[in-house]
């Protein structure tokens, strides 16, 4: 009887040690991140998987890219079904928000873009990322279709970080309630519990110059976001926004499920430094209007 | 293959007196041909490796001795470490030639695909994620 025991012993440790070699990365990333360290430079624990857990959201998350894959823009995003190569990619997709109100309408026609079928060249738009402004949230989660975010948990806090502009946002866990008159904040302040394996999280406070999307859709300082984020296994995390803003929008805009992937690499600095940015609309994209001068 | 340089000054007299350049822009795909690509084989004058976006510049001389400036738009850093780039990678004077996608106005411009340094080496930015990752093959690196 003791050898039979020791026998399903030695093949359990045997399936568990095969699991681990078949599943390297777990809890999102093993720390590389090229231009600096490369994946043979770091320690070999770190690929190690962690056992799972769904009140831990911490990780790299990512929008998947696999052939096809329309990217997220938005809290919707609408495919405009052009055969027309000619098209550009920038222009083949929208968002389909709610309807607007007056003054959502007006701030909406102000917003120049270069992405959707609104797109004008990029010297005519302005869009505050041109000027390496704030991009804000929720508009920052959309670049994880190209820069991911990560959740960093504490016990008083979730700190989101977005590569994007290297920005922390803090969700703050300790339960205490959102302000009841804040000063506007290009991030807004926001506040998160768990319900069940879901961890919900409320915001408010947010600055009305930036935009919710590159499509150039609005939104006021009286914008209300409910997030609800559930990380369904290892390497999935999916979340449900819904966007209440009675200034912009005559009704509630309530976001199709997103789906975030864990990325492999580390979060990197990605810094949208306003000079070199000059640097480079000044030498390659500004160029057409310079030449002409020399 | 080359844009002559007559089409790009007509561009840009036009765009001077069409219009009061804002600084500042994204949203490159809306100015380049997404469905061609061009070939050009020049010198390079200045490889600017900056966030979010680097650039190439190089010069094209004409059979006749005469140059033009070129100039490509490339993704962040860390897309072009992980696809083998670095912050020298290229130098003033390297003889390289350039692919990418052609600007709509006819500027010398272009949303770069891929390089060939002067050693025959061949560098793409194609099936590159913004975060260093490797995506398809058939993802364009923005």
């Amino acid at each position: 009887m003791r050898n039979r025991l020791l026998n399903v012993a030695v093949v359990l440790i045997a399936l568990l040690a095969s699991a681990g070699a078949a599943f390297p990365q777990t809890y999102g990333t093993s720390g590389y991140a090229p231009g600096a360290w490369k994946p043979e430079e770091l320690p070999k624990e770190l690929s190690r998987p962690k056992p799972f857990n769904a009140h831990d959201l911490s990780g790299v998350w990512s929008s998947p890219t696999r052939a096809g894959y329309f990217e997220r823009h938005s809290l919707n995003d609408k495919w405009i079904d052009t055969k027309d190569r000619k098209v550009p990619p920038q222009m083949r997709s929208d968002a389909s928000p709610p309807p607007m109100t007056d003054w959502g309408k007006a701030k909406f026609e102000a917003n120049k873009v270069s992405y959707g079928p609104r797109a004008v060249e990029p010297e005519l738009n302005n869009d505050p990322v041109s000027q390496c402004e704030p991009l804000g949230y929720p508009r920052d989660l959309w670049e994880a279709n190209l820069r991911p975010f990560e959740f960093i948990q504490t016990p008083d806090r979730i700190l989101q970080h977005m590569q994007y502009h290297d920005v922390w946002r803090t969700i703050w866990t300790d339960a205490r309630a959102l302000p009841k008159d804040p000063d506007p904040a290009w991030y807004g302040y926001a506040v998160g519990h768990w319900d069940g394996d879901t961890f919900v999280v409320e915001s408010i406070g947010y600055d009305d110059r930036t935009w919710i999307d590159h499509f150039g859709n609005p939104h006021s300082d009286q914008m209300r976001l409910v997030e609800r984020y559930q990380r369904v296994d290892k390497d999935t995390l999916k979340l449900d926004m819904t966007l209440t803003d009675p200034k912009t929008y005559t009704k509630p805009w309530v976001a199709e499920t997103i789906t975030f992937v864990s990325a492999k690499a580390a979060i990197f600095e990605e810094i949208c430094s306003p000079s070199e940015e000059h640097r480079f609309n000044d030498k390659i994209r500004d160029t057409p209007a310079k030449e002409s001068k020399r | 293959m080359r844009l002559p340089l007559a089409a790009s000054l007509v561009f840009t007299v036009a765009c001077l007196i069409a219009s009061v350049p804002v600084a500042a822009h994204h949203g490159t795909g809306v100015a380049y041909q997404p469905d061609k690509m061009i070939t050009l084989k020049g010198t390079v004058t200045e490889w600017i490796w900056s966030n979010p976006h680097c650039g190439l510049l190089f010069d094209v001389t004409d059979d006749q001795g005469n140059v033009e400036h070129w100039g490509a738009e490339l993704g962040n850093p860390h897309l072009l470490s992980a696809a083998g780039f670095s912050k020298d990678v290229l130098k003033p004077g390297d003889k390289i030639t350039v692919t990418g996608h052609p600007s709509k106005s006819g500027a010398p411009r272009l949303e770069f695909n891929q390089v060939m340094l002067s050693d025959g080496r061949k560098l793409t930015t194609k099936g590159f994620k913004g975060n260093g990752e490797q995506a398809d093959t058939d993802y364009e690196g923005r």
